[in-house]
Parts: C-alpha cells; sequence; structure tokens
C-alpha cells in the first residue's frame, strides 16, 4: 500500500518534468493525440481553401510587380514619391512571400497563368506610371478596391464555413484556419492602407479617372475570377 | 466542363496532419488496407504478377489461394468503367492498385500523416526517383504490358493513369530536397519528371542487363538532363531580364544626355 502511494507520488512529482519531456517532441506525441482532433475538412472547403490560396498568390505576385513597374518609372522621375512607393513596394513582397510559403507547404497548384499575370502587372504598373504619377496612384486605388473587397468576402466565407466538428464533440474553428484568417486581416489592412495612401497623393486627379479606375478594376476582377480556376 | 476539372483537382490543399483526421491514404483507391478488395489484390500482386503479369490469371489464382469465390472477380472492377479497348475492368484495379500502393510506399516513411518520426532530413529528388523504379523489379518482365494498358486512349488514360503519374512527380518533388517554385517552373518541372520517369520505365522494359544497371544509369542522366534543362532556362530568364533593364537604362541616360 505504501508502496503504491509513494510510486503515485514520485510520478506526480516528476509530472513537472514529464510536460518539458513531451513538449521537446510535441508533433509525435499529438499524432498519436486523436480526440481532440478536428474531423477532416469536407470536399467543398478543401477546394475552397486551394482556389482562394491560389487566387492569394497570384494577386499578390500581381500587386508585387504592379509596384515593381511604378517604381521603375516614376523612382527617379519623381523622388517625392520613392519611399512612398518603396514602402508599399516591400508590404507587397511580404504578402507574396507569405502566400509562395502557403503555397508550398499546403500544396496548391500556382495559376498555371503566371507569366501572363507577371507581365500584364508590369505593364499596367509602368503604363499607368508613364501617363502621369496621379494616373498610378488611381491605378493602385482601383487595385486596392478589388483587392480589398475580394480579402474581405473570403474572410466572410472563412469565418462562416470553417465552424469544424471536433472528435470528442466540442465544435471550433482549427489553428490553420485561424492562422490563415488573422494573415488575410492583416494584408487587407494593409491593403486599405496603401488605398488611402493613394487617395492621399492625388490619385482622384488623373486625368481620365473614371476610365481608368473602372477599366483596371474590370480587369482586375476578371484575373481574379481566372486566377482562382486557371 | 465538370470531367476534367474533377480530374485536375484530384491534388488539393492539403491541411494539416495535427489538428485534423486523416483521411483515407490510398486515395484514390476508395477502400483501406483492412478491407477485402485490399488482401486479393496485394495477395495477387506479391504473388501471382511476377509470374503471369497483370492478367485475370493472376487474381483468379489468387482468389482461389485465399479460398474465396469466383464473384469477387467482378466485385474488384466496380470502380472502373468496363472500356472496349482496354482490359478487363478487374485487371485496370489491380494496375491501379499497383501505382497507388507503389507511390505511397514510396513515401509512407516521409510523411508526417502516416509516420510520427520524420527524418530530418529528406532524401534527393534521385534517391526517391531511383526508390520507385526499384519497387518496379518484381514486376519488371511485365513493364510494357503494364505500360501498354496505362497509355491506351480512354478513360482509364485521363482519370487513372495520367493523374497517378503526375501525383507521383508531385510527391516525388515535395518529399525531397528538391526546390520547389512558385510560379509555371511548378508545372514544367513535374511534367519534365514526369516524361523523365516514363521513359526510364520504358528502358527498364527493355532492359536485360543485371540487376538493371543501364536502367539507373539512364534514370540517373534523364534527371540529370531534367535539372540542367531548368537551370538553363532559370540563367537564360534572369539573363534576358537584366538586358532588358539594362537596354532601358541606357536609353534613358542617352535621352538625358541630350
Amino acid at each position: 500500500m505504501l508502496h503504491k502511494s509513494f510510486a503515485k507520488h514520485s510520478c506526480r512529482s516528476f509530472s513537472v518534468l514529464k510536460k518539458l519531456k513531451n513538449l521537446e517532441k510535441s508533433p509525435s506525441s499529438k499524432v498519436s493525440h486523436t480526440h481532440d482532433q478536428f474531423k477532416p475538412l469536407s470536399e467543398a472547403q478543401v477546394a475552397y481553401l486551394d482556389r482562394a490560396i491560389r487566387v492569394d498568390q497570384a494577386g499578390e505576385l500581381g500587386a508585387n510587380y504592379i509596384y515593381a513597374g511604378q517604381y521603375f518609372v516614376l523612382a527617379n522621375k519623381h523622388p517625392h514619391l520613392k519611399p512612398v512607393l518603396q514602402h508599399m513596394w516591400d508590404q507587397e513582397i511580404h504578402h507574396h512571400n507569405t502566400f509562395n510559403d502557403l503555397q508550398i507547404k499546403r500544396r496548391v497548384r500556382p495559376s498555371l497563368l503566371t507569366p501572363l499575370w507577371k507581365l500584364g502587372a508590369f505593364v499596367i504598373g509602368s503604363g499607368t506610371a508613364i501617363i502621369s504619377p496621379e494616373a498610378a496612384m488611381a491605378c493602385t486605388e482601383a487595385v486596392e478596391t478589388v483587392i480589398g473587397g475580394h480579402y474581405n468576402d473570403q474572410l466572410r466565407c472563412l469565418n462562416n464555413q470553417y465552424e469544424m466538428d471536433k472528435i470528442d464533440g466540442t465544435k471550433g474553428q482549427s489553428l490553420e484556419i485561424q492562422n490563415l484568417v488573422s494573415t488575410i486581416k492583416q494584408f487587407r489592412d494593409e491593403e486599405l492602407e496603401h488605398l488611402d495612401t493613394a487617395v492621399e497623393y492625388d490619385s482622384h486627379k488623373a486625368v481620365p479617372y473614371i476610365v481608368l479606375t473602372e477599366a483596371i478594376k474590370a480587369i482586375c476582377r476578371s484575373a481574379v475570377w481566372t486566377a482562382e480556376r486557371i | 466542363m465538370r470531367f476534367p476539372i474533377r480530374v485536375l483537382n484530384r491534388r488539393l490543399y492539403h491541411p494539416n496532419a495535427l489538428e485534423y483526421q486523416g483521411k483515407l491514404n490510398l486515395l484514390p483507391l476508395t477502400y483501406g488496407s483492412d478491407s477485402l478488395q485490399y488482401k486479393v489484390l496485394d495477395h495477387s500482386l506479391k504473388t501471382h504478377v511476377p509470374s503471369y503479369g497483370f492478367s485475370e490469371r493472376a487474381l483468379v489464382a489468387s482468389i482461389n489461394d485465399l479460398g474465396l469465390g469466383s464473384s469477387v472477380l467482378s466485385a474488384l472492377g466496380a470502380s472502373n468503367s468496363p472500356s472496349l479497348f482496354n482490359s478487363s475492368p478487374a485487371v485496370l484495379e489491380l494496375v491501379k492498385f499497383h501505382l497507388v500502393t507503389k507511390r505511397s510506399a514510396l513515401t509512407s516513411s516521409l510523411d508526417p500523416t502516416r509516420t510520427p518520426e520524420v527524418p530530418q532530413q529528406l532524401p534527393t529528388l534521385e534517391t526517391l526517383f531511383q526508390q520507385r523504379l526499384e519497387l518496379n523489379k518484381p514486376v519488371a518482365p511485365h513493364l510494357s504490358q503494364l505500360l501498354s494498358m496505362l497509355s491506351i486512349p480512354g478513360e482509364f488514360l485521363v482519370k487513372t493513369a495520367l493523374p497517378e503519374l503526375h501525383s507521383l512527380s508531385d510527391d516525388m518533388v515535395y518529399f525531397s530536397q528538391a526546390h520547389d517554385s512558385h510560379d509555371f517552373a511548378w508545372y514544367s518541372k513535374r511534367a519534365a519528371i514526369s516524361c523523365a520517369f516514363v521513359s526510364s520505365e520504358l528502358f527498364m522494359a527493355q532492359d536485360k542487363s543485371h540487376n538493371f544497371n543501364d536502367t539507373f544509369e539512364f534514370a540517373a542522366e534523364k534527371l540529370h538532363n531534367v535539372t540542367k534543362l531548368g537551370q538553363y532556362y532559370t540563367n537564360t530568364e534572369e539573363y534576358m531580364w537584366y538586358t532588358l533593364l539594362m537596354s532601358i537604362n541606357l536609353a534613358k541616360s542617352q535621352l538625358a544626355r541630350g
């Protein structure tokens, strides 16, 4: 009896250290640990995540190249815009890298039309910048409007459709989805910040303002539609 | 429109293995390793295919060995539609089983959803490629028969043979140290590896050398060419881009001088 309780006690006294031991190889211990896992995602949920990652990656690639085009034309002609463009461009590069990593990690195929997105984005960026700096800002405004709206649609879907059942009966959102949501939220806020910056730098004074913004919005929407599918 | 999209979507977003319960490991096979179909096909592939080839005789021999009724034969092929120009559905299921189980055996020790201990260092692409060819050794005398069944135009080619080939090259890139790309090179790399693999299999079908040494040499050479071509492409792209920017800048500076 005494021996038994002693054994129990000794076990307890070491339990503090045991946790540390588990932490060291947490991935393996979690694999065997199944009762707090989620049930598998449905086919439709997986398909949505797949196209969400693909379209976001393609979109950030486009944004990256648009800023590259603008920077290439404007940086030396209008030095006061240089730090502004550089700041926005750096953020887009960060977004692009994040989605690139997700694409590899989650084994999503990239959009088949990436060469076209690269070329098109660079042409749009440099083309509007050649017209005038205001036109470039109008381009930024149009692109960020579409991207911001699209991110909002995705957030709505991710928050509504990904309440998963766990095996033990409780419900919740997995960490993976939570991380994706917070990433998209942060990126959306930054994109909308770019929108404000563009308006601040006289995007409304671009000469064919309505034509430019509406045309670029239409191009972006059709690109989003295509990149989701192809 | 529905059909090709479903084929493309065979490989989709992979959720992490820690938070989600695993699905069937042997997709697109719809049965697990404890099912009757698995037992029959596995037995047949290991025992009778090396002598009889991919034929109904191998299946019937296994069904008799396991003491099952002959109706199992028609149940085996239930997921394949009968085709006029190809073998019977049960034999096609055997071929599919061969492709899927060999592919999954290749990565089972590297996949965190299937083993608790993943090795720190992933193998190289060459190693995986050679390992997959090694797995073909038992059925090597019947490879030309297998390849002809896989390449007959029809539903089986589009729905099973090509997606399996793509999944194999995708797995080989993902589970190796090979650098993966974010753009069009993602596709060209997989396509090139698939081509290299099919041509190595074709070579193996004719290979009479001891222990298939010639095949492995050929495969190494092919794969080396793939990586070399990839490097050529990247270097050319980089050089073109550099030249473009250089010439624009040159023109700009000349204009500025007046």
